[in-house]
């Protein structure tokens, strides 16, 4: 089975300096294209299984009365588990696909990352007619009946894969205009554009921000951030000074500054867009040191909406208190730690950009799920990773873990 | 691209990726999670509590299991007010919708079964037409018995949107009894008037509570068992000073002179313990049903019809007379006093030595005050002559008094208006009228006494009939001044004693012994043939009392208030009764005066209420009952039956021939006006047909005995001796004309004296 397979690609130096300082690099142009099942990072691997399994029981918790509620007048009577049991099954998969792919190479991925961010973008473009054919938002694509896929979520590893890609390729040129900024500017825009005629912000501020830490992270000047920062800082100001006519001149305006209105003051708004924060903040308020215990939420009582989905981890807070959240927090950062940790002792640079794109996109999850609950930040629909309802999404991010651990073969001396 | 990797500095860009990487690593895990972390503090620790307390608001849902309220019982724990349980019966749209039940049968059996607490088919219709309501309430309070009804209708097609949940009802066993003063309790069983609102704090108890957290929908959470508990606490029970018998007598005697002086604005009654200031019994009339406490008495409803208002108008004034009936008129208006005022004029210069019983005072029909500009008049305009202070106030003499007063002066006058707690409210459990008095600076006014002179027979200022009821008792108790009270005990749900109201010495007023020497006074105002009190008398009962008559303030048409405090008896006073007439009419043909009209109701009062409190009867040597027994002669001779009967004062005819009595009229054993002629059967038959009874209510107690005997029927009195006097008048009998009663059947004659030279009226 070991069959030879032929890379294009020359490794570039990864970042420890023992690679940087002559150190000959292996030629892996020649090897096969899968790899043994040895070798993979422990440590990130039970993290990752952990995260899952905890995530599992708190949906299992959350989704619990709605499930219940839900089906209680149906023929079939209650069925509280079906939410559970669907995202079961989907970890299951998600874990074996997971398996599968810490044997791919990362070459192999490398080849093709230009036809998935291709499929990317024809998926958004499909949504998109689809949508207005359905007069309405859509943003998602039926799989087989079975689930359904949100192009978004693909096109976010996409970005990741395709721009270092484009990194690795551009070494020192990232420096230049042309090379460290046009191209990724281009992509992302295309991106932005289509997702926000769904209109889906969520997915374009993670997009935006994921390709701009890729930028960052492959050494694009400083210069233009702060450009970029300031272009932004400067749109958002006139946005919120001209509200009153932006307003009603755009739809998708109008939806974005109601949300800032109720995230600047939730209570007075409690009737209108606030009623989902302030549920949010009464069941994390709620939790208080040591939570309510596992199974004894009450927002979770059809109160809070999206409680299984996007505000899960405020059932979390509810339930398990301070210290429970700030642990499972923890897990999330030990796991990006870790990740970042396999990212600078990765022997090639496309490697290290990969793992730092993948873990970089956990981050901005975690942080924008954790701060939209929390009122942190206005509502936008941005799931937990791991913990929230959703089986396309989960299987893309069990991929993604899977890329990670793929690469951690890689190096040694872990 | 070997090019490109050869122009590339190996070390720099390495050193670049390196660092950024980190910087990467710094913020995505350990800055980020810092500001999540201290996020989640601020929220779930130092806000936790806005939080929790919000989020429980939404969660936990309420449902009220009422406490029962507590009993009011009389003194001698006779039940005036209790509370029993009925059932509410509401609807839930929003259940109805829900579970997709059927409206209009629900509506339609619920009409059937509550149609006579007003429910209509339509009417439940419309409430189901409030689809976001939980609750539209369809018959408040119905007896268990109904509900069971709607139970079973609920039950058998196992409704949800149809509740029926337990409530209590006020039920009031007496009805009108001391309405004013228990008052009653609204739908939501709170206290709104009388001693229910002013306990209601110890009355109603403490409702429990079943908490629950809910879904947002209402249901129960699945296993998120949180519940609690709250007992409910019933209400404590109160024990009254009043005494329903005492009570029953005063309102009873009260509406017998409403309508035999044909008053027009009703009467206040208060008995009092004269040695404790416990109320006994204390009536406002018109009174109306406690159960009832919405609708308006009768003649309340017919002034009000009079006016002759349709729509808003009539609404509104039928509002404000349901005010004006549930008010205790008793402790809440105030009013001119008049003469029994005088009481209080005479302790305090007894007291203050400036009058003794040898003083004569001349009344020559009026006196110059200085200060006034024209002479004020006594009552009696020809003047009384010369009189002793007992004849004085026998007499009611302004003159007398007036000088009295003056003896007194204004400032000691004032002090001792004030030691008698004038100025103040006792201090009663119910509520009190405030009274209104000259300050002293115009009291005292050196070169201007009319004020003095004016109060020393009790005009010009306002008191409640409380407060004088409460002094007088004072007078005739040793002095003391009393607080009056009318709750004695408050018991909780088991019948404890949780609290018990001793009496309450407010002051030492006057001395024992001048409060003995006003009470034998005051005994002469009822005892003596001059007395104006004398209407007030009881056989065998020394009563001491004092009459008033005066004017209404600020009425434009003369209208009077006519009354009478009387305490018994005089040389141990126990109970004190005040009585005030509101506005006798003028038509009755009746002299308007309190000795009249006010004084045999007292009378009346205590002849009933000092036998039930166990006061001896004692007839004094000089003093008989003017009823005497008929003893049984049957068998006796008739010689010696004539002369037995004749040395009791008994008239005696015979009928027959024989030599035995073989029968009497009346029969033996029965009391009878002295004087009446009783007749004895010797062999002759005794009749027994009917005679159809004379009308005597006006005549002279002479007629009326004379009339009665001449149409085969006997007589005896209450009220006032008729000692020879013409001016004794029947004020009631207790057979009304007209009716047929069997041959010699004695007929109860209600005496008063009539005599206008001596009976007050106002100055």
């Amino acid at each position: 089975m070991a069959e030879l397979y032929d890379f294009p690609y020359k490794r570039t130096p990864g970042p420890r300096a023992a690679d940087r300082e002559g150190a000959e690099l292996k030629d892996y142009t020649k090897e096969t294209a899968l790899r043994k099942w040895s070798g993979m990072d422990l440590p990130f691997f039970l993290l990752v299984m952990l995260i899952l399994i905890t995530g599992l029981v708190m949906l299992l918790s959350a989704s619990f009365p709605r499930s219940y509620y839900e089906t209680v007048n149906s023929e079939e009577g209650p069925r509280p588990l079906y939410i559970f049991i669907r995202q079961v099954i989907f970890s299951l998969l998600g874990t074996g696909g997971l398996l599968v792919i810490t044997r791919v190479r990362i070459e192999v991925i490398r080849k093709y990352s230009f036809w998935l961010m291709a499929a990317s973008i024809g998926l958004l473009l499909f949504v998109l007619l689809k949508g207005i054919s359905g007069g309405g938002a859509e943003r998602w694509i039926n799989l087989f009946g079975i689930t359904q896929l949100q192009p978004s979520e693909v096109a976010k590893l996409a970005v990741v894969l395709t721009f270092s890609d484009w990194i690795c390729k551009y070494g020192e040129r990232m420096k230049t205009f042309k090379y460290g900024v046009l191209p990724f500017a281009a992509v992302l825009g295309i991106l932005s554009v289509l997702l926000l005629m769904q209109p889906h912000l969520s997915a374009t501020i993670i997009i935006v921000a994921l390709g701009f830490i890729m930028m960052f992270a492959g050494g694009t000047r400083y210069f233009w951030f702060l450009v970029f920062g300031a272009a932004f800082f400067l749109a958002a100001q006139f946005v919120m000074s001209n509200r009153e006519w932006l307003g009603e001149a755009a739809g998708a305006f109008k939806y974005a500054i109601a949300r800032i209105d109720a995230w600047k003051n939730p209570e007075s708004m409690k009737l209108e867009g606030g009623w989902q924060i302030m549920q949010s903040l009464y069941a994390i308020g709620s939790g208080g040191l040591l939570g309510l215990g596992l199974g004894q939420s009450r927002q979770k009582y059809m109160y809070l909406p999206e409680e299984h989905n996007d505000y899960i981890f405020s059932i979390v807070c509810e339930e398990l208190g301070f210290i429970g959240a700030t642990l499972i927090l923890l897990l999330f950062a030990i796991l990006i730690i870790r990740g970042f940790w396999l990212a600078l002792h990765c022997r090639d640079r496309y490697s290290a950009l990969v793992v730092t794109g993948i873990m970089a996109l956990l981050a901005l999850q975690v942080f924008l799920n954790v701060a939209v609950a929390t009122n942190l930040m206005p509502s936008t629909g941005i799931s937990l990773p791991f913990f929230s309802y959703g089986g396309s999404a989960l299987c893309i991010q069990m991929a993604e873990m899977g890329i990670v651990l793929s690469i951690s073969r890689d190096i040694p001396d872990k | 691209m070997a090019a490109f990797m050869a122009s590339e500095k190996p070390q720099k860009p390495g050193r670049a990726i390196f660092s950024r990487t980190l910087i990467l690593l710094i913020v995505c895990g350990i800055l980020a999670f810092i500001v999540l972390i201290g996020r989640l503090y601020k929220v779930m620790i130092i806000d936790h509590d806005k939080y929790e307390s919000q989020a429980v608001e939404q969660q936990v849902r309420e449902t009220t299991v009422n406490a029962s309220r507590g009993t009011i019982y009389d003194a001698n724990m006779k039940i005036l007010a209790q509370s029993a349980t009925v059932e509410t019966v509401y609807i839930s749209p929003v259940e109805m919708l829900k579970y997709k039940e059927d409206a209009s049968l629900i509506a339609s059996r619920l009409s059937e079964i509550l149609s006579e607490q007003g429910v209509t088919y339509d009417g439940v219709m419309k409430k189901w037409s409030d689809t976001g309501s939980w609750y539209k309430t369809v018959a408040v309070k119905i007896e268990q018995e109904l509900a069971d009804k709607v139970r079973e209708f609920k039950n058998q097609y196992d409704l949800k949107s149809v509740h029926i949940v337990e409530d209590t009802k006020r039920y009031y066993p007496y009805g009108s009894l001391a309405a004013q003063v228990i008052g009653f309790v609204g739908t939501d069983n709170y206290g709104l008037e009388g001693l229910e609102a002013i306990y209601n704090k110890y009355l109603q108890g403490q409702n429990g509570r079943i908490v629950r957290a809910t879904t947002s929908e209402g249901t129960d959470m699945l296993f998120t068992g949180y519940e609690n508990y709250y007992d409910a606490r019933d209400g404590s029970s109160l024990v009254l000073t009043i005494d329903s018998t005492v009570q029953y007598y005063l309102e009873k005697y009260l509406a017998q002179a409403i309508e035999d002086n044909e008053i027009v604005n009703g009467a206040m009654g208060i008995a009092m313990n004269v040695k404790t200031g416990a109320i006994l019994g204390m009536c406002t009339l018109p009174d109306y049903d406690l159960n009832s406490y919405g609708k308006l008495n009768d003649s309340a409803l017919a002034k009000l019809s009079e006016l002759g208002l349709t729509g808003e108008e009539y609404d509104k004034a039928y509002a404000e007379a349901l005010r004006e009936q549930w008010r205790s008129r008793a402790t809440m208006d105030t009013y001119e006093p008049g003469s029994t005022f005088k009481i209080i004029t005479l302790a305090s210069a007894l007291e203050e030595g400036v009058v003794s019983e040898n003083d004569t005072f001349y009344c020559g029909g009026s006196i110059e005050v200085p200060g006034r500009d024209n002479p004020l008049h006594c009552w009696k305009r020809t003047g009384h002559g010369t009189q002793t202070l007992a004849q004085a106030a026998q007499h009611s003499c302004n003159v007398a008094f007036v000088n009295i007063g003056m003896r007194l002066g204004a400032s000691r006058f004032y002090d001792y208006i004030q030691a008698f707690g004038l100025f103040d409210k006792t201090g009663i459990d119910i509520g009190e009228g405030n009274s209104i008095w000259w300050s002293r600076d115009v009291f005292e006014e050196k070169d201007n006494l009319s004020q003095l002179a004016s109060a020393s027979f009790g005009q010009t200022f306002n008191i409640t009939p409380i407060q004088l009821i409460t002094a007088v008792s004072a007078v005739a108790n040793g002095g003391y001044l009393m607080k009056p009270y009318i709750v004695a005990r408050v018991l909780d749900a088991e019948g404890n004693v949780v609290d018990n109201v001793e009496p309450t010495t407010v002051r030492q007023v006057i001395s024992e012994e001048t409060s003995r020497r006003v009470c034998a006074i005051l005994e002469s105002v009822v005892g003596s043939k001059e007395g104006t009190g004398k209407n007030a008398y009881v056989s065998g009962y020394r009563v001491a009392g004092k009459t008033g008559t005066s004017e209404k303030v600020g009425q434009a048409s003369d209208e009077y208030m006519v009354s009478f405090i009387g305490f018994a008896p005089a040389d141990d006073p126990q109970i004190a009764v005040l009585v005030i007439l509101d506005s006798p009419s003028k038509d009755s043909g009746i002299y308007i005066s309190g000795g009249v009209m006010a004084a045999p109701v007292v009378g009346s009062i205590f002849s009933d209420v000092l036998p039930y409190l166990g006061v001896k009867r004692l007839y004094a040597e000089a003093e008989t009952d003017n009823n005497v027994a008929v003893p049984s002669v049957k068998g006796m001779g008739v010689a010696e039956a004539s002369e037995k009967l004749g040395s009791l004062g008994f008239n005696v005819k015979t009928v027959g021939s024989g030599d035995t009595v073989t029968d009497q009229t009346p029969t033996g054993n029965v009391r009878l006006a002295a004087g009446s002629t009783v007749i004895l059967y010797a062999g002759a038959e005794k009749p027994s047909d009917t005679v159809a009874v004379p009308d005597v209510v006006g005549k002279t107690y002479k007629a009326a005995r004379a009339y009665l005997e001449l149409n085969n029927l006997y007589a005896s009195t209450t009220g006032v001796h008729p000692s020879n006097a013409d001016t004794v008048v029947v004020q009631r009998q207790s057979v009304e004309a007209g009716m047929e009663v069997a041959r010699g059947t004695v007929i109860e004659v209600s005496l008063v004296d009539n005599d206008k030279t001596i009976m007050e009226t106002t100055g």
